[in-house]
């Protein structure tokens, strides 16, 4: 349990850091930034209290705004995302399967890539949105969100294969 | 009673997300309180550190390029200085009477002073970019003051904490400064539409001025910045939304995405020249 938490930690505090040192700057054709940082939200287990799923969101979200200067956007967005996140699993995981489950690529290969498109979608949709408030570039806007959510949802599939590779090797 | 009770107990945890959502909306609407807060941007201490580190870093990967700039730089300067010496040399031969008699006025202070920092952060990838700078108030910078490339206008400070300073760019939409055209006296207003970080917009300029590709724009009146500084050349004609004024794509002088080495402008006579402005609104 103690292990877990620590884990939980480790992974909050990389993923910020990967977010805002290195994939901010990243601008793929002016248009796409990966965002990657909800993959956090993703890889808590399926029963997990629903109030440190929605607090750990608005922190995750709050922190990443504090370090890009965006007041508020991220915190919005993710909190929300974090609300939802329960509905959405209901959506495509089978709800006999037990509260310490961790979905992963490797363990529940088909519902967790339509989970984590739904989800990311969801993210960058909403992050987008409230964004470019201020803008009247729908087009640009859209475009930014198919095409960062694209490479966001490649990325965090990357990222948990070859996370979990390393756990198998270990495990042997 | 009971029932509503166990309502609310069963859904709590929407009326925490909701909270939350509402106070991270505050924060978004908010912008004047938000740009006054140091805690809240990457102008406080903790992280600034973060960004200082990853940048010590990754200038490494810079240091040639940024040499090769610096090179060039320092033999325009020192091209410029010799001109100057002989220019002087030359006066002096001619008449070192008149400048020995005329000797120069001590007190005199230049109007502005540079404050060289270092680029900490930037974000060019959304709407809403900033730059974070490695000095801050404990170096003399405050807010509104300039900040220029050796290339360019680079844009505004708008929020200082005592070792960091963050600069709203030429490339934010909140961005405006008047501007003209290199051989013209009218002026227009430089903003950014959101869409190439290597261009911006030039807009209320009348339709009869005259323009060729490739004409440099300049700085105009503007209690931050000195005039004529280079903000970058015209590349094309843009969309106006107004039939009497024309809009013009400016390629920007500035290069965000290799940006590294900045010089804040401190100008002496801005609180003056403030004060001054102020008296008359009275």
């Amino acid at each position: 349990m103690k292990l877990s938490y620590l884990y939980e930690i480790v992974l909050f505090v990389l993923l910020i850091l990967l977010q805002v040192l290195l994939l901010n700057r990243i601008g793929l054709f002016g248009i796409a930034t990966p965002v990657l940082y909800l993959y956090f939200l993703l890889k808590l287990p399926m029963g997990k209290n629903l109030f440190y799923v929605i607090i750990s969101g608005f922190l995750m979200g709050l922190i990443v705004d504090v370090f890009l200067n965006t007041p508020g956007m991220n915190a919005a967005a993710t909190t929300i995302v974090a609300a939802f996140r329960k509905p959405v699993m209901n959506l495509f995981f089978q709800k006999e399967e037990y509260d310490e489950f961790v979905p992963g690529i490797y363990t529940a290969t088909g519902p967790f890539i339509r989970f984590t498109i739904l989800m990311v979608l969801m993210h960058l949709t909403l992050l987008f949105f409230i964004e470019s408030f201020t803008l009247f570039n729908l087009m640009s806007t859209l475009l930014r969100i198919a095409s960062s959510s694209f490479i966001s949802i490649l990325l965090i599939f990357a990222l948990d294969s070859f996370i979990f590779k390393r756990k198998r090797g270990e495990q042997v | 009673m009971r029932n509503l009770f166990n309502f609310i107990l069963r859904n709590s945890h929407w009326l925490l997300a909701i909270l939350l959502v509402a106070f991270s909306f505050y924060l978004v609407f908010a912008h004047n309180s938000y740009q006054r807060s140091v805690y809240l941007t990457s102008a406080n201490n903790v992280t600034g550190w973060f960004y200082d580190t990853s940048n010590h870093i990754t200038s490494f990967f810079y240091l040639k390029k940024n040499n090769a700039q610096l090179l060039e730089r320092n033999a325009e300067l020192e091209k410029k200085y010799y001109d100057l010496q002989a220019l002087l040399d030359s006066v002096i031969a001619s008449d070192s009477m008149v400048v020995e008699a005329f000797a120069p006025d001590s007190i005199t202070t230049p109007q502005f002073d540079f404050i060289p920092a270092e680029v900490v952060n930037l974000s060019f990838s959304g709407v809403n970019n900033f730059i974070t700078l490695n000095k801050g108030l404990s170096h003399g910078i405050r807010p509104d003051m300039g900040v220029i490339s050796q290339q360019g206008v680079v844009g505004v400070v708008a929020n200082v904490s005592p070792n960091f300073s963050v600069v709203i760019p030429v490339i934010n939409p909140k961005f405006r400064l008047s501007a003209r055209l290199k051989n013209s006296e009218n002026y227009g207003s430089i903003s950014w539409d959101g869409t190439n970080v290597r261009q911006a917009q030039l807009q209320d300029l009348p339709k009869h001025e005259v323009f060729h590709e490739g004409d440099t724009v300049l700085t105009s009146f503007s209690r931050i910045f000195p005039r004529n500084l280079i903000i970058g050349f015209v590349s094309n004609t843009g969309k106006s939304g107004d039939d009497n004024f024309n809009t013009f794509n400016v390629h920007l002088a500035t290069n965000f995405y290799t940006l590294q080495d900045v010089l804040v402008i401190n100008d002496m006579f801005y609180e003056e020249q403030q004060t001054l402005e102020e008296t008359l609104k009275q």
